[in-house]
């Protein structure tokens, strides 16, 4: 296996709610940290920011329902 | 006697006249020196917030904000790394309409890591999952969020904010 084939990718797979569940975690963290100065205000504002992508994406999800069929 | 007296009183030191005689040569040096700052800072800004720009996180770690530094490292990292390992849409420069244009300034927002995106995504895209559509998504947003962190570096690096 050469050095380049060690980066190329294997493709990966995930479920309509982990991809939401991994950019919800990964804007999170990276809004808290640009947003905040203390580490307790960074996390409470992360955890705030990971909740509502939460439940905004799955509410849009249910109101969309109706139209997928 | 009271053109006397008058005579005698000494005259009050005018310090507001002095001020005034003074102040034309001492506004231009603080103006000149104030616009000389402004400048500097403004350049400094700038070669912060391009730096930060190519390379994700760089620009606060110049700043010496290690913790964003990182976290914008990493999270722009991630979001590449899953958008490329998706087989997400990476746009290339020349599109047709405005949306490819839009797609490729949002893409190129992640700097150095358009090009790792693209060397990593060496199957190229495929949008007819959802796999690929959510990973086009994270590209774009990799762009985006390091464009809002170059943003911050050069807002930090004037002293704006911090």
């Amino acid at each position: 296996m050469t050095a380049v084939a060690l980066f190329q990718m294997v493709p990966l797979q995930f479920s309509h709610f982990q991809a939401l569940l991994l950019f919800a975690l990964i804007i999170s963290l990276a809004f808290g940290t640009l947003g905040r100065r203390r580490p307790i205000e960074r996390l409470k504002y992360a955890a705030w920011s990971f909740t509502m992508f939460l439940l905004v994406g799955v509410a849009l999800g249910w109101l969309m329902y109706p139209f997928s069929k | 006697m009271l053109d006397e007296n008058f005579a005698k009183q000494p005259d009050p030191p005018n310090d507001v006249a002095s001020e005034i005689a003074a102040a034309p040569a001492s506004a231009a040096s603080d103006g000149l020196s104030h616009s000389k700052e402004a400048r500097s800072s403004e350049f400094r800004g700038l070669a912060v917030g391009v730096i930060g720009w190519l390379i994700p996180g760089l620009g606060h770690a110049l700043l010496k904000m290690w913790g964003r530094a990182i976290a914008i490292f990493l999270a722009v990292g991630l979001l590449v790394y899953l958008g490329a390992g998706m087989r997400g849409n990476l746009f290339a420069p020349g599109g047709d309409d405005a949306f490819t244009r839009l797609g490729f300034a949002a893409d190129l927002g992640s700097g150095a890591f358009y090009f790792a995106a693209r060397f990593l995504e060496s199957g190229g895209a495929d949008v007819s999952h959802a796999d690929g559509d959510y990973g086009t998504r994270f590209l774009a947003t990799a762009g985006v969020l390091n464009l809002l962190a170059a943003l911050h570096a050069y807002e930090a690096a004037r002293g704006r904010k911090a």
